[in-house]
């Protein structure tokens, strides 16, 4: 393992007024090395999504740090870390490929310059030919695949991916799935991936960090030695259920409690 | 419109006209009431044919155009701080909420006491009555931005200018054109219900006077000189509201 892209030191995150309100994380130190799939499970309301904003500089946590590559985050660093929400939050009155461009337009690139490079992330997500295509003209998962595009336009180091399919179906779910760790392993990007499925965590990822209900803190740090590429007939067996029953233990104990 | 329904609308316009044009030469209808379409229409010919009805029409344009230019930035401005400054959102909206059920016509002899029967008194009673749709409309449009897009922005890195150019602005500017488009409405008329209440010009005035003097072939064709102008304007900022909505899902 090479050095940590992401490192989250001693990081707790409280709301409300001057931070005395509800303690949404407490206490987390993580360490994420360069390449490496991180999924984050947790039962809801544990701060996962709150972990994932502090990475990606949306929010300052109330004690800690965070560092993206040695450096600490205090703001967005687009061009560091890439971000994918669980709706794939497109603007409406932009094409698939203006879409894909944005995050290129904010940073003055040159209109010449940034659509052959959003072209190749729409041939790169499986889009070539959709173009032109204004969101409300695409199916749920052609929007997320574009959103991903969009995530790896400026190629960040780090994806950061906030329950990206969980508005979709079973069945797109699990061939963005499968089109994600093509990607993955094509661009080699640190992910760190928020799901709240225990299926798609350990089906794709190498790595499940397991957080506790509120106030989250890590509880388990599981390490998911299935081979790689991973498959769909591993998800029937014995070492993908082993892998899942650990983890489902922890999550179970924190939903009762 | 399609072309087929373009056809029907036109076909249906032509036989109510041909009806109108039968009836009255069969004397079933009381010229001095309604006169028939041909007698309007040569009225029509001569009316644009007068410089001074003519120089009439530019004053109203004029009214018209100047209060639509001073309320729209100062109603759409005053809605967008509403919406974005809780503090005076709290304070003003139930105060702009009230006087928008209000009928602005009740008014219309305080602008005179103050402005006197003038220009400026149509212009201020056109702000008047245009700015409160302007505000309404301002505050939705800005109600109307979803913030999910707002937060994508700045993970992006995305500057505050760069949000308001590139979210704010396209999210809200087909409300703010139908805001814009609803205010002209309530714009025209209320420039010529100044007119005609008191005026010592414009086309109100005329169809005031024109009305009091039983000029029937007059009134009409200024009625329809009204009607032609109003619906253009209204079309016009409908097909530019539509280019710039068309990113919309049709419902």
């Amino acid at each position: 393992m090479s050095r940590p892209l992401v490192a989250i030191r001693g990081v707790s995150q409280r709301f409300g007024p001057d931070g005395a309100g509800v303690v949404a994380l407490d206490g987390i130190d993580l360490e994420i090395p360069d390449g490496q799939f991180a999924a984050v499970v947790g039962p809801s309301g544990c701060g996962k999504s709150t972990l994932l904003s502090l990475v990606a500089g949306l929010r300052r946590p109330s004690s800690g740090t965070v560092l993206c590559d040695g450096e600490p985050i205090t703001g967005p660093m687009p061009r560091k870390v890439g971000m994918i929400f669980q709706e794939a939050n497109l603007l409406p009155w932009l094409s698939a490929l203006d879409n894909v461009a944005f995050p290129l337009k904010l940073r003055r690139v040159a209109r010449a310059e940034r659509l052959p490079a959003a072209r190749r992330m729409l041939t790169l997500t499986g889009l070539s030919g959709f173009e032109d295509r204004l969101p409300h003209q695409l199916s749920g998962g052609m929007k997320q695949r574009v959103a991903i595009a969009r995530g790896l336009v400026q190629d960040p180091a780090v994806l950061l991916m906030d329950e990206p399919f969980a508005s979709l179906d079973e069945q797109t779910r699990m061939v963005l799935g499968d089109e994600l760790l093509r990607i993955w392993s094509e661009t080699r990007k640190t992910v760190l991936f928020v799901t709240h499925s225990l299926n798609e965590a350990v089906y794709l990822a190498d790595r499940v960090i397991v957080l506790s209900a509120r106030p989250g803190r890590v509880v388990d740090d599981v390490t998911v030695d299935l081979p790689r590429p991973r498959t769909f007939a591993m998800t029937g067996g014995e070492r993908f259920g082993a892998l899942k029953d650990r983890i489902w233990r922890h999550i179970k104990h924190a939903e009762r409690g | 419109m399609r072309g087929h329904e373009r056809l029907i609308v036109t076909a249906a316009v032509l036989a109510l006209g041909a009806l109108w044009e039968g009836l009255a030469r069969l004397g079933l209808l009381d010229p001095s009431l309604l006169p028939a379409p041909s007698v309007v229409g040569e009225a029509l010919v001569r009316l644009l044919a007068r410089p001074e009805v003519l120089a009439s029409l530019g004053v109203t344009a004029w009214e018209v155009l100047a209060a639509f230019l001073l309320a729209t930035p100062i109603g759409l401005g005053l809605g967008f701080l509403l919406a974005e400054v809780p503090a005076v959102g709290a304070l003003f909206r139930p105060l702009v909420n009230f006087l928008f059920g209000v009928p602005k016509s009740i008014f219309l002899p305080v602008f005179i006491l103050v402005f006197g029967v003038s220009i400026p008194q149509k212009i201020a009673f056109g702000v008047f009555t245009t700015i409160f749709v302007l505000i309404v409309g301002g505050i939705a449009a800005v109600q109307s931005v979803p913030p999910e897009l707002v937060t994508v922005s700045r993970a992006f890195g995305a500057s505050r200018g760069q949000i308001a150019r590139e979210i704010y602005l396209p999210a809200m500017a087909p409300i703010l054109l139908e805001s814009a488009r609803l205010g002209m409405v309530f714009n025209i008329t209320a420039v010529l219900l100044c007119e005609i209440y008191g005026a010592r010009d414009g086309i109100g005035y005329r169809i005031a006077s024109w009305g009091e003097n039983l000029q029937m072939p007059q009134l009409y064709a200024a009625l329809v000189i009204v009607a032609v102008a109003a619906v253009a304007v209204n079309e016009a900022l409908r097909a530019v509201e539509a280019r710039l909505g068309a990113w919309r899902e049709r419902a």
